[in-house]
């Protein structure tokens, strides 16, 4: 009697097995097939929205979560065809991070009226919703991932955008500055341990390195907010620390502990990641890289007047979001598309430098890459908020 | 040898191990008198740095506090070990008292689920937004430099705050009314119980005082380092959790000195072994494994005998 129990439990596992290996198999096809799928566009048309909404990098995702929400708002109030957002919280930093996003990218990818995705934020999450989206034919959008092997590796082509430049054009604006202006021989960086973030140091490291400098290297988790013991390692006669971090609390947090050790004599810079007034308000001896914003943009000027604070870390995904709601406008010309036509019409995206607060003109060369944004701003705190000084 | 390096290294090792020691104490209390591993403790440790901040902008915030600076921190501390005190009461009355004579397990899983139901209400309340104490504003940014030892104030405060508290309790175990009876339901529950002492207030008191401790610590940790956050309790009560077990788990005096191995061998561990600053969970932990495995009752605890 026990064996035959055991036979009939061994057999009712294996077909759930081979259930689930069929279903396996079969759910590529069934995604692929959805890229060109004719779906009817309706009366509202639905993008996918993937940001760290919590977990350790809310405090970014909030940010792009306002910029796209005030797209959307904007867009709708004067749009007949309306557009909504399927938001799925990638949860970036935490330790089930690109866990959640592939999460969130299958949910996409199988919901039919999702036309394009905007995000995810993090170069990881890029690399590890990848395969999903793009066998779900799915083109995606991201305002803030800069790793810059994402769109030169050829993995990606076709499917992936971004509305940020990469970390090559980042990492050159800041160590051409170290080198060329602020003349420094001594800089300790020290990374997030994310891939945005090693990217930017490895590059500042490399040609610094190259120029004579003396470079010394170091990493600290994401999670981490108690940098003294990292702090006393750095020496008392380093210039500047270069931390290209996404995490604006953990930045000022970094700053705040380096006064506290005595050590607020030394410059600190930081990348696109932590421009926010919070960083530079740990003092004068703060600088920073951001993408270039148009300072006379209309956008920016209503969208400050309705959230308090400069979240400007947000606002490539307004252009993000901006992009996917005109392409699939374009696509949905006839009332019905496909998500093949959706990424051919982000291709072809044209949206003039007027309409854009990026200051430029969006639209992307064959790699996904902005074609028309070849620099970074760079920036000096003056103790409370950032001042364009190149 | 870099004696900067070390001078600076140990303060910050011995600041950390403060905090780690206090919220061990939670632990090691609790785990005496109930056996139970208390992993909700952490979370408590993080609302009281949300309660300690609250208290701040209650009092009128960092940059004008309407009692003076040292009024404004001795509130913070106040209401925050109140209502971390309050808290864990509560977690023990509805969380683990229904639960006392299940088996050893449900209350396991009770503590884990109280912990993530702690992080999500705090992210659902407070926001995701980090929050900031801005502690120079509050008490200025002076460091004390004797040669190459800087101490900043909340490092100094810290160290000699958790030292105040953990004499206190000490004292407070030993020689009080309240800490006898502790020490008694430790020992046995039930004689404790036939002599008389009420084990459910008991145990209630060692729930306050332990979350209260946990409190404390959570606006020390804003104090020095700034910011607060709602998963700021997870790691930390991990390494509470490893000072506890590193000094005996179920020891008072165990869970000091646990904490402040702990803390100094993270601060050592990232200043002097290879990629220290990335991995230096992984050096503590190890050294947990490592102690459990030479010294499975800690430095200061008993090995108990187990009724065949």
């Amino acid at each position: 009697m026990r064996k035959l129990i055991v036979a009939v439990v061994l057999a009712a596992v294996s077909v759930v097995l081979a259930t689930a290996a069929w279903g396996s198999t079969k759910a590529p096809q069934r995604l692929a097939a959805a890229g060109t799928s004719l779906v009817k566009c309706g009366s509202t048309r639905t993008i996918g929205f993937m940001v760290p909404a919590t977990g350790p990098a809310a405090s970014i995702g909030v940010q792009q979560v306002h910029w796209a929400n005030f797209f959307v708002k904007t867009y709708n109030k004067s749009h007949k065809k309306k557009i909504r957002l399927k938001l799925e919280d990638t949860m970036l930093g935490a330790p089930t991070g690109t866990a959640e996003a592939l999460k969130g990218a299958q949910a996409l990818a199988s919901d039919p009226s999702v036309l394009a995705v905007a995000g995810p934020a993090g170069s990881n999450e890029i690399i590890a919703v990848t395969k999903s989206l793009k066998s779900a034919g799915l083109a995606w959008i991201s305002g803030s991932s800069t790793k810059t092997t994402l769109t030169t590796d050829g993995t990606r082509t076709g499917y992936m955008f971004r509305t940020v430049p990469p970390d090559a054009v980042q990492g050159t604006t800041a160590s051409n500055y170290i080198l060329h202006v602020l003349r420094y021989k001594r800089v300790y960086i020290i990374d997030d341990q994310e891939a945005y973030s090693t990217g930017l140091a490895d590059t500042v490291q490399a040609k610094l390195k190259a120029a004579g400098v003396k470079v010394t290297r170091d990493g600290v988790s994401q999670q981490q907010s108690d940098f003294s013991s990292l702090i006393a390692k750095i020496p008392r006669n380093t210039q500047l620390v270069y931390i290209p971090w996404q995490l604006v609390p953990k930045g000022q947090a970094f700053g705040q502990q380096m006064k506290a050790s005595g050590r607020g004599g030394i410059k600190l810079m930081g990348s696109d990641g932590l421009y926010d007034s919070a960083f530079a308000s740990v003092g004068k001896n703060v600088y920073d890289t951001n993408f270039p914003l148009n300072p006379s943009s209309g956008i920016i000027a209503s969208f400050r007047k309705s959230h308090s604070t400069g979240e400007y870390f947000g606002a490539p995904t307004y252009a993000a979001v901006q992009v996917a709601a005109t392409a699939i406008t374009k696509a949905c010309a006839k009332g019905s598309t496909t998500r093949a036509k959706v990424r051919a019409a982000i291709q072809r995206t044209r949206i003039p430098a007027s309409a854009s607060l990026l200051g430029v003109a969006l639209r992307f060369n064959h790699n996904g890459d902005l074609a028309t944004l070849h620099k970074f701003g760079l920036y000096k705190s003056n103790g409370s908020q950032f001042l364009p000084i190149g | 040898m870099d004696w900067s390096l070390f001078f600076d290294l140990t303060v910050s090792g011995l600041t950390l191990g403060s905090l780690y020691a206090l919220i061990a104490l939670g632990y090691s209390m609790v785990y005496g008198i109930l056996k139970l591993l208390n992993f909700a403790h952490g979370d408590v440790y993080m609302i009281g740095a949300f309660i300690g901040w609250f208290a701040l902008h209650g009092l009128g915030g960092p940059l004008k506090p309407d009692v003076g600076a040292w009024f404004a921190v001795l509130g913070m501390f106040l209401f925050a070990m109140l209502g971390c005190g309050v808290l864990g009461v509560a977690i023990e009355r509805f969380a683990y008292r229904p639960l006392r004579n299940a088996p050893r397990i449900a209350p396991l899983i009770s503590a884990l689920g109280v912990s993530i139901f702690l992080q999500n209400s705090a992210l659902l309340i407070f926001g995701a937004a980090f929050r900031d104490y801005n502690t120079f504003s509050l008490i200025g940014g002076k460091t004390y430099n004797y040669g190459n030892l800087y101490l900043s104030v909340p490092q100094l405060m810290t160290i000699l705050g958790a030292l105040g508290l953990m004499l206190a309790l000490t004292l407070f175990v030993s020689r009080s009314r309240v800490g006898k009876a502790m020490r008694s339901v430790a020992i046995d529950r039930e004689a404790a119980s036939m002599m008389g002492i009420d084990v459910d207030r008991v145990i209630s008191v060692t729930f306050f005082i332990g979350s209260a401790l946990a409190g404390a610590a959570g606006v020390m940790f804003g104090l020095v380092f700034g910011q607060i956050y709602q998963f700021m309790g997870f790691i930390a009560g991990l390494k509470g959790f490893t000072a506890a077990v590193i000094g005996g788990i179920g020891s008072i005096p165990g869970a000091m000195i646990g904490g402040l191995v702990v803390g100094l061998a993270e601060s050592y561990a990232t200043g002097y072994l290879p990629q220290g600053s990335t991995f230096q969970n992984l050096y503590v932990f190890a050294l947990l494994i490592l102690v459990i495995l030479l010294r499975p009752s800690g430095l200061f605890g008993r090995a108990v005998i187990q009724k065949a």
